[in-house]
């Protein structure tokens, strides 16, 4: 009897043992994660898929292959959850989840309904039925603000004679997904770029673009602000600044457009606004609170390293700010505002396209000592 | 998916025909410039959105064949940098045109072409302060401007400021840029040895302080003419006979301390920003100080006062060394180290050159030749330093440069003749005096 429950709990220890190495072993690190996700959505694929998807970890086109406009306008590389079936486009979104926090893969998953939305309501790709093209919103008469003949549904198909929603996002891995040598997963469409390179357990975001058309939604009786965190903290950071600070901060000319946006990699632009050694340290911490908006999309440990770079630097970080100081509550601030550090450029740029700027958004996330994890490898 | 849309969504605003992605229109026009000493390069990208596409298109393809040819988008390009005027300090500069870059007309159409282009602008010389005008008259009413700065990748040169007006078609960068070419003589030698100096560690500096003094002649004019009446006694208001060797050789190192004790105090001042004045006067100021020790080696006007003078001018002579030991753009802890190798290369060169002289200096003394040479040095001083200071605050060329310069690339025969005079004139002297019986 003694004998019997000894080596029973023997036994018991020993797969506890077992069970407890290998969920150690695979769930060690986020890397390890990421990779484990990576390799079953390629294994979903086709011969065919894999090849599209697949590119080599220095194809420098692909890598700088992302835009704020739609599928149909720049082509992305990869393929897109549209050419999946239910399967496969599981496994990627795992993927694209696997190297994101759980706020950062809300935020991303908010742009692409967002995009939807904008399907929805939009000529473009929408179902067949009259398009609410006219609003009456304009003047009649006013021709030269409707687009021209060929845009949006009518357009040669591209993506499938579609423009807009939330299935014409294109994934796509540079290199092996490897826990050792470094490997890039680019996930975007419309409005959405991310650029995550993988190099051992480091986890670069940089260039990320994310951007909201609309800006503000609802969705099942709640509204939605995909980029609306960024917009209240960047609103509040503003606030909490005195008259002097404001004074800094507030740049004197408009700012029609995102400054570094697609294709504007690895510049470095002369800081301006107001610097964050200028600042309390409550204001300090806000400032941060802001980047982290951007900082914290990526999955929890690669984000922890990054804010700690950054607060390193905070005192040479700079805050601007241009166009209008105040808001309506619950809305997204018309303004533009941009912070900049030794190792960071955020832009956050209202698009003033005819309609509300608040509504249409395009953000930068940039570091430009280190995009695509450039300065990382070189270390 | 996780999320289930399952209401419809309620858009706030009226979206349906303007909800784009692209540029409606508006024409946007963003510049990023980088600046170089001698040259501005600029980046340009133009979108033209949709409702000025079509205006844009036919003033690009100006035949309207639905083609932009390579001529067509030269001509284009050639019109968009006529649409700008560029300015550095206050002088106009032509933009050249370096790349252009078009997209295909249907993508314009939808305001989602860019046009790239890319112009270069060579800058006229100037003083470290600079300030570059870009202003942009895009004909087009619609424009909406962006324009930026690089951080430039040449350390020496520092942006001060950026002024822009509200659209930013008017766009203001002040900058400072160091180590340039400059109009001093200093200036000049400065942009010589430049190029060597870029790696420069402690006996870089060291050999530089020395090269400041063994060519930078005004500093060592100043000090000779100093040291010119030093072995001499004040009879009235003229220089009468020697004094005593002993005595000569304490003036002479009164007065060279003196001088260093000044020119340290305020470099380190300057160095370190707690003094700043401008280089041209303190340069006009270096000259007069020659026409002073000049004027005194003629008549006596400071008599016994000489060490605190050379103090005092030494003053204004560290204001100088500290602009070239400036521009090196040392940081905090190296411009210690520099100040201090910089200053004993200075020192190091004047014991050479006081060495070298003062045994001349007090075997001619002691004889009656010695007044052709305190006399003709002093009258050369003076025309000298009035050339300088004439040169200095007019800004106009004189040959000052020229006939001191080849002076002091004989220095060191100069110092040698000097020396064999000295001694023939002392020996006849001496014998002189042995045979007359007094």
């Amino acid at each position: 009897m003694n004998v019997f429950s000894g080596r029973m709990l023997r036994g018991i220890a020993a797969v506890a043992a077992i069970w407890l190495s290998m969920t150690a072993a695979t769930d060690q690190t986020a890397t390890s994660r990421i990779v484990r996700a990576a390799n079953a959505f390629l294994s979903t694929l086709s011969e065919k898929q894999r090849q599209s998807v697949l590119y080599s970890f220095d194809d420098e086109q692909q890598r700088a292959r992302w835009s704020n406009f739609p599928t149909t306008f720049v082509t992305r590389g990869g393929i897109s959850l549209k050419e999946m079936n239910a399967t496969q486009r599981a496994a990627a979104m795992a993927l694209v989840s696997s190297a994101l926090s759980a706020k950062g893969f809300e935020k991303v998953q908010q742009i692409m309904e967002g995009d939807e939305v904008l399907r929805r309501t939009d000529r473009g790709g929408g179902p067949p039925g009259p398009p609410p093209r006219d609003n009456g919103h304009r003047p009649p008469g006013d021709n030269d603000h409707r687009p021209p003949p060929g845009f949006g549904g009518n357009r040669p198909p591209m993506g499938g004679g579609q423009t807009f929603g939330k299935e014409l996002y294109y994934i796509s891995i540079l290199g092996t997904p490897s826990e050792k040598t470094p490997w890039m997963l680019q996930f975007g469409g419309h409005h959405l770029a991310l650029n995550i390179t993988i190099a051992g357990e480091r986890g670069v975001l940089t260039p990320t673009l994310t951007g909201a058309q609309p800006a503000l939604y609802t969705m099942n009786g709640k509204t939605v602000r995909p980029l609306g965190a960024e917009s209240d903290k960047g609103f509040a950071l503003l606030q909490a600044l005195d008259d002097k600070q404001r004074k800094q901060a507030i740049l004197s000319y408009e700012l029609a457009d995102l400054v570094l946006g697609p294709g504007q990699d690895g510049k470095t632009i002369v800081p301006e606004g107001l610097k964050a050694s200028e600042m309390t340290d409550h204001q300090r911490a806000m400032l941060l609170d802001v980047i982290s908006e951007w900082a914290g999309i990526i999955h929890e440990s690669a984000a922890a390293a990054r804010m700690a770079e950054l607060k390193a630097d905070i005192n040479e970080t700079w805050f601007a700010w241009s166009g209008p100081t105040t808001v309506i509550p619950g809305k997204n601030i018309t303004a533009y505002y941009r912070i900049q550090g030794p190792h960071l450029v955020i832009e956050y740029a209202p698009q003033t396209l005819g309609g509300d700027p608040g509504l249409h958004v395009h953000t930068m996330y940039r570091d430009p000592t280190n995009d695509y994890g450039k300065g990382l490898l070189k270390e | 998916m996780r999320l289930r849309i399952v209401t419809t969504a309620v858009l706030l605003f009226c979206l349906g025909g303007v909800a784009f992605a692209h540029r409606l229109d508006e024409y946007l026009q963003a510049t990023i410039i980088s600046v170089d000493k001698d040259h501005v390069q600029a980046s340009m990208r133009m979108i033209p959105g949709v409702s000025v596409a079509s205006f844009v298109i036919a003033s690009i393809d100006t035949d309207g064949d639905g083609v932009i040819s390579p001529a067509e988008q030269r001509a284009y390009a050639e019109r968009v940098l006529g649409d700008l005027s560029l300015t550095a300090d206050g002088k106009s500069v032509k933009p050249r045109l370096v790349s252009a870059d078009f997209p295909q007309i249907e993508l314009m159409r939808e305001g989602l072409g860019e046009i790239h282009i890319e112009f270069t602008a060579d800058l006229p010389h100037g003083g470290p302060n600079r300030r570059l005008i870009l202003e942009s008259h895009n004909p087009n009413r619609k424009a909406v401007y962006l324009v930026n700065c690089l951080v430039p990748r040449d350390p020496d040169i520092r942006i001060v400021a950026q002024n822009r007006n509200e659209q930013q078609s008017f766009y203001e960068l002040d900058y400072v840029q160091s180590g340039g070419p400059s109009d001093s003589i200093f200036g000049k030698w400065w942009a010589n040895v430049r190029g060597s100096i870029s790696a420069l560690g402690f006996a870089g500096i060291f050999r530089l302080g020395m090269r400041h003094i063994a060519e930078g002649t005004d500093h060592l004019l100043f000090l000779l003419v100093m040291l010119l009446p030093a072995p001499l006694i004040v009879s009235g208001s003229r220089w009468a006979g020697f004094a005593d060797v002993r005595c000569s050789v304490l003036r002479i190192l009164k007065i060279v301390t003196a001088f260093t004790v000044g020119h340290s105090i305020t470099l380190a001042l300057a160095a370190f920003g707690i003094v700043r004045v401008p280089s041209r006067p303190i340069e006009v100021l270096i000259a007069v100080s020659i026409l002073v020790s000049a004027v005194h080696a003629l008549r006596p006007i400071f008599p016994g006062k000489e060490a605190g003078i050379a103090a005092f001018f030494g003053l204004i002579h560290g204001l100088a060394f500290a602009a070239t030991l400036g521009e090196l753009g040392l940081g905090r802890w190296e411009r210690v180290a520099g100040i201090l190798a910089f200053n004993l290369g200075i020192e190091t060169m004047q014991m050479v050159v006081v060495a070298v002289t003062m045994p001349s200096l007090v075997l001619l003394s002691r004889t009656r030749a010695y007044s052709f040479l305190r006399i003709g040095g002093a009258i050369f001083a003076a025309f000298a330093s009035a050339g300088w200071i004439v040169e200095r605050l007019t800004g106009v060329h004189s040959s000052v440069d020229v006939v001191v310069g080849a002076v002091a690339h004989q220095a060191v025969w100069i110092a040698g003749v000097l020396f064999l005079i000295s001694l023939g004139c002392w020996r006849v002297q001496n014998l002189r005096s042995a045979s007359v019986p007094m």
